[in-house]
Parts: structure tokens; sequence; C-alpha cells
């Protein structure tokens, strides 16, 4: 972005204003664009996500708001802009309305390292892993002060959930992307990015049995970080009532729902430029606008797949419980990344060029994995014996 | 592996807990878990419950009361409203009551039609059961799952007596109406479909090490403790108590055919615990799917109720008749004093004793735990209160 | 906690919940179940109910003898009926008939000893209203002579056939016919 904004000016339609105004401008440009395009994907996440249980349920979901329900999204943040902003009278008032502003700001200032393309990126700090992984730690602060300044028992007990919870699991998810880090050399997202390739045995995911572990404790502890079933223990519907989020209504109550299915899609771009290859693609035209848009399409379609998993294994699953998401933190996941960190370490030791075998291997058995997945996918089918329907919006 | 339960009194006096202020956290009626309208007063220590005080008496609509004024038959339709999710096993309790007290012989045919209905009922309040305890573990999908083969029986039964959850199908000495057309084919295409997917339900959530490690080693029940504070149905052969109405005391004509009766193993825990509890509901739906063939395939002729006088005047005399509901043994109590009104009558519920344990389990369980032990111990909150 | 309980542990988590995503995965290509009341069925939801669905009561004058049945079995007396009987033509006088549907619990206690199948159910389910009044369905708008059954088969030809359905709901309740029968 920055070369971006020396460009314009130094010939573009800025020319002449002072660099700071410039710079202050075009920053100012690219949040209004970078707000506008999460509203979207969050709203069509909320809009998705009902559907995607819906069908796994065998219901319909939400298909009445435009076209099969496409808007649905929009008509539920313009009910809730409208509704009535509540806050209770025995609430820490200022805390409590802030807190969703903080959680927003930690959610927000995220995006500036998420890579989009070859080159499309706010800042690609070099230090964008750290970054992410410090920024997006505010966001439990919010929900925090959400929790305490609510002034409800529900939403305390939540509130200090979400701490616990978000504290313990920064620390997998932060050994477990250190086993890429060793591979590359560096913390920059791009730069991560660039020592992928666009073939399946060029990503970091096949890299060696040691990406692929530390892939999935990565995914794990994103979705306890970004509260998703199993981890949605700060919400908890069944047992907290709303968690955390008891007291809100209207607006502030939808803001901390916009992080939640904003923050989806920061996990599925954070595990796509780790893992999956982030926007590589072949160089198959010189044409760059082409060539950025793929790359753009590419990346939007892996990350929302990370997403589309983080819905269905939420349809699936069961909570846990408080304890045991400690034991299954502390017990668990720290111990087998820190293990899996050393195997990381001592096969870049060993292999400090790759070993093209070891990738081919893990791709196989990748497919090996997914193809018995389709099998017992298939032995349910018979099973059950259900009415079957292909038609994906039915 | 231990029982999970914490005891905070120990930790502080140890030293290894953190003094903190005791909580009183207010649970229901209004709250998402509580199916109904129950309310536990929660004395808890952070996130672990020192004691969990059930209030009851949100429900309370005289239905005893409302027996002596509206009459024999009158009082069928109200029986519905006893335990609403299993109302067929209440008109059969209400039914044998009052030709115990006339001694009227049932038909054969309309005993059958009877288990029928009553087994569709286990079914359909079994699945409910095991789904509401899933969602209250957090699992959405199970609760759909069980919901829409629940409204399938609905439909079945639906046919039968014109309504899906508030029947009134039985009569005194019989059934309101013998099977529609066609009924038993469609009964038995349902059973074959819905089989295999108890298997499903199994694999889906049952089995699930995240439900597993909810639910095993929690609230743990032994058999003595069941025994003493009364429980019955799915909660006391949870505990290893082989206990069953239709096997040890036996009525209609459930003696003529072949089911077992489940009872808790402690497989993945301790005997007792909430796995055993929601397991034991799991393996009776496959028995009342056994129940249910045998009944349907040997269904005699002949008529499906008795001459009954439409004004019922029961002889002077008082019956007790036990019946096996989905909650466990339901006793029907009734005094006739010779008019058309009953005298008095009392209904002894399983939800009313199970809700008396938990004040005794949740000493040293989690908040989380107590919505677990709610939804396998199965409360239904209109069954409590009558 | 031994090594082969934790192995054991993180083996099971992964085999179960794999076996679970499995069958969520094969809820994508099943058929929903949805009926989408009340614009998107194929037919209207009352029309495909079974015939003993109790719906909304009804009663047909036409065929009421005002025996006052109904009334002495309705456990919740929701069935008011004013019958009197004309001292010189000898004929009952059916003055009201109110059944108030806000009381009625459908129990089709009524529809049972009614000797015509005069009241009974109909597969509508639509009750909603805006006052209780409005649910007070007064069937009698002005005084009207009972039905008396004749010796023989009924003749008048506006009756004929209300009488037909009614002994037709109230034969089937009573023999429905064989279950073992196919569709």
């Amino acid at each position: 972005m920055q070369q971006f904004a020396d460009y314009l000016l130094d010939e573009g339609i800025l020319a002449g204003l002072p660099k700071s105004l410039g710079y202050a401008l075009v920053i100012a440009f690219f949040a209004f664009v970078l707000l506008n395009f999460i509203m979207l994907v969050a709203g069509v996440t909320s809009w998705l996500e009902r559907r995607v249980w819906a069908r796994i349920q065998s219901r319909v979901g939400p298909n009445r708001v435009g076209p099969q329900g496409a808007i649905q999204w929009l008509a539920d943040g313009i009910k809730n802009i409208m509704k009535e902003d509540i806050v209770p009278t025995a609430a820490d008032k200022p805390l409590f309305k802030a807190a969703p502003y903080l959680a927003m700001i930690g959610f927000f200032g995220a995006w500036a390292c998420v890579p989009f393309g070859d080159g499309l990126i706010i800042a690609d700090l070099n230090v964008g892993v750290l970054y992410i992984t410090a920024v997006t730690g505010l966001v439990v602060v919010g929900i925090l002060m959400a929790g305490w300044s609510s002034n409800n028992k529900w939403a305390l007990l939540g509130g200090m959930r979400s701490a616990a919870q978000i504290v313990s699991y920064e620390i997998p998810a932060a050994i477990a992307v250190n086993a890429v880090i060793v591979l590359t050399g560096t913390l920059s997202m791009q730069g991560i990015i660039r020592a992928q390739g666009w073939a399946p045995w060029n990503w970091f995911l096949f890299d060696n049995p040691f990406t692929f572990v530390a892939f999935f404790i990565f995914f794990v502890a994103l979705l306890a970080e970004g509260n998703r079933t199993p981890f949605d223990l700060p919400e908890a519907e069944s047992e907290l009532v709303a968690g955390a989020f008891t007291e809100y209504s209207g607006l502030r109550s939808l803001l901390f729902f916009l992080v939640e299915w904003g923050n989806l899609y920061i996990i599925g771009a954070l595990c796509t430029s780790l893992f999956l290859g982030g926007w590589q693609t072949p160089h198959f035209t010189d044409n760059g606008f082409v060539l950025g848009l793929v790359q753009f399409v590419v990346f939007f379609l892996k990350s929302y797949f990370l997403v589309f998993v983080a819905m269905w294994i939420r349809a699936t699953l069961p909570r846990v419980r408080v304890d045991q998401l400690m034991s299954l933190c502390w017990k668990y996941l720290v111990p087998i990344s820190f293990v899996n960190l050393l195997g990381a370490m001592l096969w870049v030791v060993a292999f400090p060029h790759g070993f093209l075998p070891a990738r081919l291997g893990m791709f196989l058995f990748g497919i090996m994995v997914t193809i018995y997945f389709l099998m017992r996918v298939a032995f349910h089918l018979r099973r059950a014996r259900p009415e079957m329907s292909w038609n994906p919006i039915a | 592996m231990s029982t999970h339960a914490i005891d905070v009194d120990v930790l502080r006096e140890t030293g290894q807990g953190i003094a903190t202020e005791e909580m009183t956290l207010n649970m229901g009626p209004q709250h998402p878990s509580t199916h109904g309208v129950l309310r536990f007063v929660v004395k808890a220590d952070g996130e672990v419950m020192r004691r969990a005080i059930p209030d009851i008496g949100y429900l309370h609509r005289s239905i005893e009361k409302i027996a002596e004024k509206v009459g024999y038959h009158g009082f069928m339709p109200y029986t519905d409203r006893v335990d609403y999710v299993s109302a067929m096993q209440c008109n059969q309790g209400w039914a044998m009551a009052c030709e115990a007290l006339a001694g009227i012989k049932v038909p054969r045919r309309g005993e059958y039609c009877r288990v029928i209905a009553s087994e569709f009922g286990r079914l359909a309040s079994h699945l409910l059961s095991v789904g509401a305890t899933g969602m209250d573990i957090g699992a959405v999908t199970p609760f759909t799952h069980a919901i829409r083969e629940r409204e399938y029986i609905n439909d079945i039964l639906e046919e039968l007596c014109g309504a899906r959850l508030t029947f009134n199908y039985m009569r005194i000495g019989g059934c309101a109406w013998d099977l529609p057309p066609g009924f038993v084919g469609r009964a038995t295409k349902f059973l074959d479909r819905f089989e295999p997917l108890i298997d499903e339900y199994n694999e889906l959530i049952s089995f699930n090490k995240i439900y597993v490690e909810r639910l095993a080693n929690v609230a743990v029940i032994p058999r003595e403790m069941a025994i003493a504070y009364n429980l019955v149905g799915p909660n006391l052969r949870g505990s290893g108590v082989k206990y069953d109405v239709r096997k040890d005391a036996p009525y209609s004509v459930y003696p003529e055919f072949e089911f077992d009766v489940p009872v808790g193993t402690g497989e993945r825990g301790t005997l007792g615990d909430s796995y055993d509890r929601y397991m034991v509901r799991m393996r009776e739906m496959k028995e009342s799917c056994k129940i249910l063939r045998q009944a349907l395939a040997g269904i005699p002729e002949g008529p499906v109720v008795a001459k009954v006088p439409r004004t019922f005047r029961p002889p002077v005399g008082e019956a007790y008749v036990r019946v096996e509901a989905s909650r466990g043994d339901m006793g029907w109590f009734v005094v006739s004093d010779g008019t058309a009104f009953p005298y008095r009558v009392h209904i002894r519920t399983g939800s009313f004793a199970a809700m008396a344990i938990i004040e005794e389990l949740s000493k040293g369980l989690m908040i989380a735990d107590l919505v677990a032990v709610i939804a396998t111990l199965d409360i239904v909150a209109p069954e409590v209160d009558r | 906690m031994g090594l082969g309980t934790y192995v054991r542990n993180i083996r099971e988590t992964l085999e179960t919940i794999f076996e679970g995503m499995a069958i969520t995965a094969s809820h994508f290509v099943r058929k929903p179940f949805t009926i989408q009341y009340p614009d998107r069925t194929e037919i209207r939801v009352q029309d495909s109910l079974p015939f003993r669905y109790r719906g909304l009561l009804d009663v047909d004058l036409e065929i009421c003898t005002g025996c006052l049945a109904c009334e002495r079995a309705c456990p919740i007396d929701c069935i008011v009926i004013d019958a009197e009987k004309d001292k010189q033509t000898k004929e009952m006088i059916l003055k009201r008939f109110d059944i108030d549907l806000a009381k009625c619990m459908y129990c089709g206690l009524c529809s049972e000893p009614c000797p015509t199948g005069s009241i009974h159910h109909t597969p509508e389910f639509e009750g909603a209203d805006y006052s209780l009044e409005s649910l007070v369905r007064r069937f009698v708008k002005a005084p009207l002579v009972a039905y008396k059954p004749p010796k023989g088969p009924e003749t008048d030809p506006e009756v004929a056939p209300i009488l037909a359905r009614g002994l037709r709901y109230l034969d089937e309740f009573a023999s429905p016919g064989d279950p073992k029968a196919g569709e």
C-alpha cells in the first residue's frame, strides 16, 4: 500500500499534497474499502452458515429475503440497527459502551496484514504473523470488558471463560506457526506465501509431517481463539444464556457478531497463507490485472473453504467443558506442538532445501484420507437410505 | 479414572484454591436449557457449583384436583398434559386405573393397539430426550435429527388418533379407534428406516469423544443412592438396577413380547454416570422397535374397546396401577366413592423423584455439568408439578 | 495418566470426529425434510392431514338433533346449547349452539357420542384471531327446529347428503377397514 500511496503522491491525483496528509487520505480510503469488504464477508458468512447448518440438519434455512435468502444478513443487520440500544441501569456504563468497539478494533486491526493477492495487502509488515497474533488478542479485552461491565453473573462467567481461553490458546497457535517460520525464515505473510508454490505438494501443509500436524494444531487453536464450536464457551447458549453478550442489544450486539463472523474469515486467510499456498497460482498470463484477479479469487476460495469447514465443525461437534478446554490446551496441544516444533527444526537441518519424496508422500496421504472420508460418507448414505438431493440450494 | 467432582472446601482448606466469594446464580425459570420452566438456585464458586437447589411449582396446574371435577371419561384428555412428551402412557395409566376399579376386561386387540401406541410414544419421548441432551452439550445437529424422526412418529400417531401431542387415544375399556387402513405397512416401513438411524445417531454423537468426556463420570448415581432416592425408569436402570414395570409387574400384553431391559454398564466411566443414563435410552429405543415389530405382526382380530357405559360409575373402592412410562414407573391411584366423579386421584411420576436427587448430585459439579444432569435425568417440567 | 491413555485419547478423538464429520457431510446430499408451511407446499397442508385429524370443530345444524350429548361429554364446558321443546308442535327448538374455541382442547370427546355426526372435527387448524370473543363460534343465528331422524331412510334431498357425510364420519371411526391393507 505504501508504494501505491507514494505513487499517488508523486504522479497520481494526490500530487502536491503534504506527504502526511496524502498518507492519511490513502489510509482512510483503504480502511473504508476494507470495512465494507469485511461487512460483506461477515454478513454473507452469517447467512451461509445458517444455510450450511440447515442443510446438515435436514432443514432449509433462511430462503425468503432475496434470492434463496441471500440478503437475509442485510435484513438482520437493519433490524439490529433499528433496535433499542439498552444499557442496563446497574452496568458500568462507559465500559459497557466501549467494549464492542474495542473488540472491533482488535479484529479490524488484524486485517491490515491479511493478504488478498500478490501485492494486494494493506501493509506487508516484516512481523506480519506476530502482528496478527498480537492484535487479535485485543478482542479478548473487549469481551472481558463486556462480561465485567454488564453486571450480570452469566456475562461475567462468559467473559472470564473467554479470557482464560484466548490467553491459553495463543500459545499452541504461536508455537505451531513456528514450524512454518523455521522453514521460511520470515514472519512476513507475503514472504511465507512466496516460499510456497501453486501445486498442492508445494504447500507447507504437505511439506513434511510436522507442518501437517502444525496445521491442525494451528486451526484448532484459532477456532478456540475465535470462540467457535467446540470452543464456544464464552457464548455457550445452553449454559450461560448468551455468555458475555447477554445484556447487549441492537447495534452493539451486532458488532460482536460481526467480530465473530469476520474473525472466521481471518482464521481461513491465516491458515491459507501459512499452510495452503496463499494466493499462489501458475503464472499463466502476463496481464497483471487478470493474474491479480485470479490470485484474489484463488485465495478467497481457499480461505472460504476453511470457513466452510469451521461451519461444518460447528454443526457436528458438541462443546467442551471449561476444565477440558484447559486440559486440551495444556496437556495436549502445547506439548504436541513443542515436540512438533522440535521435529520441524530437525527436518530443516536435515533437508535445508526440502525433500520432494516426503512432499509427494504427504500429498498422497492427504488424498488417501480424503478418499477414505468419501467412502465413509457413501457408507452412511447407503445405510440410512435417505431421499437424495444433489441440488445445493434445495 | 476418578469421577468428576471438585470439592471446593477441600481445595480451599488445603490452600490449593483461591478464596472467592460464593455466588448465587438464578438458573431459570427462563433459561435455554431448563426445558420448560424449571428453576435452580445455584450456589457457585466460580464455575464450580456448591449446590443447585431445585425450585419446583412453576407448572402446577392442579391436574389431580381437576379429575375430581370432570369425571372418569372427561379426565382422559387431561392425562395427556401430565407428561406431554409421552402422553400415551399417561392415557394408558388412567384407563388401567379405571378398569381396575370397575373390573373391566380390555379386548386383546385393544391391548395390542395400546402397546403399539405406547411404544411409539416411548420412541418419541426418548428421541426428544437424547436430542435435547445433545443440544444442551452444545451439539445442535443431533437435536434436529432426533426431532425429524419424532415428526414421523407424530405423523403415525396423528393418523392413529388425530393429534400430534395430546393424543387422547385410549378410553376406559380399550382404545378410541382401531388402526387405520394401511397403518401396519406404514409403521413397519418407518421402523425399517428408523432402526439404522439409531446407529447413525450413535456414531454422530454418542461415541463422539467430546460428548463422552462431557457425560462420562459426571453426576454418578450409585445403585444404592438411586434406590434410596426412588429413581425409576431409565434413570434407575442407568445405575445398574434391572427394574422395568413391563417385566417385573407385567401389565397389558407385554408378557407376550420378547424384549430386553437395557441397564447401565459403566462402559465409558463409572456405573450410574450421565453417559449410562443416556445410553440406556438409546438402547431402549431399539427394544421398543423390537416390541413394535412383534405387536404389529401379531395383532389379533376383534373389537378394540369393551362395552363401557357412558356415565361411568365404578363401585366404591380404590385402585393403584403402575405403567412403565418413558420416565419410568408411573403410578396412578384413584379412589371411587361410587359417584360419577373420582373422590381422589394421585399420580406418582418419575421426574419428581429425579428432581429431588439434583441437589445431592450437584455438589462439586461445574455449571456446565448441571445442564447435562438435567438433560440426562430427562426431567419434564409438567410431570414434576402436574 | 499413562502414555497409553494419552495416545488412546488422541486417537479416539480423531476417529470419532472423523466419523461424525462424515455423517454430517452425508447430509449435504440428503433432501431437506422441511415443509414450508403455508405458502410453499405442493398441496394445502390441511388437505394432506389424515382423516382423523382433530382440527377446529364444526357443526352441521341441519342434522343436529339437539340431544345435548356433546355438551355433556365436553370436559371443559366449551359447548353451550339452548334447546327447548316447543309445547305446541312437540319439536326441539335450538336457540343457541356456541362453541368457545378459545377453551376447546380438541380432545374429540364431543364428536364420539353424536348420533348423526353433526358435530365433527375439520382438518382446519388456523384459528388465530384478534380477540377471545371472536373465537366463540355461534352456530345458531336464528332459532331453528332440530333434526328429527325419520323412521326410514332420509328422503329430504337437502339433508340426505349431509347426513350421509355425518354417518360416514361416525362409521370410519367405528370400523375403518383392514389396517394390514396396503396403501
